[in-house]
């Protein structure tokens, strides 16, 4: 087999690994609220939010060939590859860059952690290019406007918009029958969370294909740099798809139950504020990242409603987590090219693939220590989970709003403080 | 210094976009559903009393309106999704 042609199927298939942990990863930015609710059941939440990315993914028409454009100086302004690194070069720091975003979303997920795929993508990508071409290869105002800013904004615009949502929403639903409201929420939070959904497969899986198009431009098979072959474009919503289906519980869990308690009401508002910031802020001239939407969005419906419980510890591990996004998943990238460049040619990339397999068939077993699934992603916050410990450790009392609201305290057992155990 | 004063700007909008939309859109699901239970309020117990009246002409009307106007939304949310350079010029907005 060819060389170029071995290098080439190994970056499309670590691409179509990342577009499928990109697909679990991100599951519960849509689906954590609503199955935190019981508003759908989890199986039928993770089967719906993976038909709609699936359609999602098919509905995408634009190209995101230059998405890396911003933040790496890989590629002329087209979105072709720059003249001189066309072939091996730029698909070894796609490749390495891949590596450092799929480690990076599996360790995550491994304590359930929400955190952005395409930060992720971003930082192996900017580690393998500082690595290829040096410190100069990397746009660093781009990576400050078009990372670091969103990053910060994302969690307080729209933890604030679903906090003012979620304080209407109580106000003018206080006298409404509780089996009506109830209900009629559900179905208000299903709406909201299936665009969120289909809004994901949009964005996200047309980075994937962005990169594999990249790839193939990079080794002289394809040329147009305006449209995306179909194959790529068909595999690509299929392994997102298919992440999204198999669920990503632990992060579910996290969302849905370990930041706050949440009831349908909030979780409407939490999934329409994520859905209205999604969809309106890539045309406003600052794409922000699904992930600290949807968990700005979750936390805000706690700050919103008096007498919810705010687990600020857990909030606060998640921050940590995004700040460190880029630069771990930039040193993993780094040190991949690093090792695929000395070893060079098709074993470099070999080995660095191998080790990809060994780490990630690693993690998976660790999780198996105290899996999280569809049956016991609803269970009460702090009991035997290991994920919850991973996420929670002894010294985070949890912080209740004091409940001066009485019409709306439904729920007496959220406002009880509790320590995690 | 231009990148952060073009950032504020941009967070500035996604902020007053986003709280029309994302908060108030919410809000006027929840005013529907007000309406439908228009002269049916919960009693002491939260629940509906067993007396109470059928949802009046006025509060369905009430109810279409505002439920219309959430679906509606949602649906150019869609078409912002499936062609955004379509969509964004029915409002007037050039990408």
């Amino acid at each position: 087999m060819p060389e170029a042609f071995f290098i080439l199927s190994v970056v499309v298939v670590t691409a179509l690994a990342f577009d499928y942990t990109n697909g679990f990863h991100d599951t519960a930015n849509a689906m954590a609220t609503s199955i935190a609710t019981g508003a759908l059941e989890p199986k039928t939440a993770v089967g719906l939010s993976a038909v709609l990315n699936l359609i999602g993914a098919f509905l995408s028409i634009e190209v995101a060939l230059t998405v890396s454009n911003k933040v790496i100086d890989i590629q002329g302004p087209d979105g072709a590859p720059l003249a001189a690194l066309m072939g091996t070069p730029i698909l070894t720091i796609v490749f390495a860059g891949l590596v450092g975003g799929i480690l990076w979303n599996l360790a995550t997920w491994l304590l359930g952690l929400p955190s952005s795929s395409s930060h992720a993508l971003f930082g192996g990508l900017i580690g393998s290019t500082i690595a290829a071409l040096g410190i100069d290869g990397v746009k660093w105002a781009g990576v400050v406007e078009k990372v670091v800013l969103p990053a910060v904004a994302a969690p307080m615009v729209a933890g604030l918009i679903a906090a003012v949502g979620t304080w209407l929403i109580y106000r003018i639903a206080a006298n409404i029958p509780d089996e009506h409201r109830e209900a009629g929420f559900r179905w208000g939070q299903i709406g909201s969370a299936s665009l969120v959904s289909l809004a994901h497969g949009t964005n996200d899986a047309q980075k994937t294909m962005g990169v594999i198009t990249l790839a193939l431009i990079a080794s002289g098979d394809w040329t147009d740099t305006e449209s995306v072959p179909f194959w790529v474009k068909a595999s690509c919503a299929i392994a997102i798809a298919l992440g999204t289906w198999m669920g990503g519980w632990r992060i579910i869990r996290t969302l849905g139950k370990g930041l706050v308690e949440i009831d349908s009401p909030q979780g409407m508002a939490a999934e329409a504020a994520s859905a209205a910031i999604i969809l309106s802020s890539s045309h406003l001239g600052m794409a922000l990242s699904t992930t600290h939407v949807a968990t700005g969005s979750i936390l805000g419906t706690g700050v919103g409603r008096k007498g919810a419980t705010v687990r600020w510890g857990v909030a606060g591990r998640m921050a940590l987590a995004w700040l460190l996004t880029l630069p771990a998943a930039g040193a993993v990238g780094a040190l991949c090219w690093w090792l695929a460049h000395t070893i060079g040619g098709s074993v470099g990339v070999g080995v660095v693939f191998a080790l990809l397999c060994a780490a990630s068939l690693w993690m998976y077993l660790h999780s198996r220590k105290a899996p999280v699934d569809h049956a016991n992603v609803n269970d009460d916050w702090g009991s035997e989970h290991g994920v919850d410990e991973a996420i929670l450790s002894d010294d985070h009392p949890i912080i209740t709003v004091p409940d001066t609201h009485h019409a709306m305290s439904t729920n007496g057992g959220a406002t009880a403080p509790r320590r995690a155990s | 210094m231009e990148v952060l004063t073009h950032a504020l700007a941009a967070i500035w909008q996604v902020l007053v976009v986003g709280l029309i939309l994302g908060a108030g859109l919410p809000a006027l699901f929840a005013l529907g559903m007000r309406s439908l239970s228009s002269g049916r309020l919960a009693g002491a117990d939260g629940h509906l009393s067993s007396d109470a009246p059928p949802v009046s002409a006025l509060g369905r009307a009430g109810a279409f309106v505002c439920f219309g106007i959430v679906v509606l939304t949602a649906l150019y949310g869609i078409a912002i999704i499936v062609h955004s350079e379509w969509a964004l010029g029915l409002i007037g907005i050039v990408e």
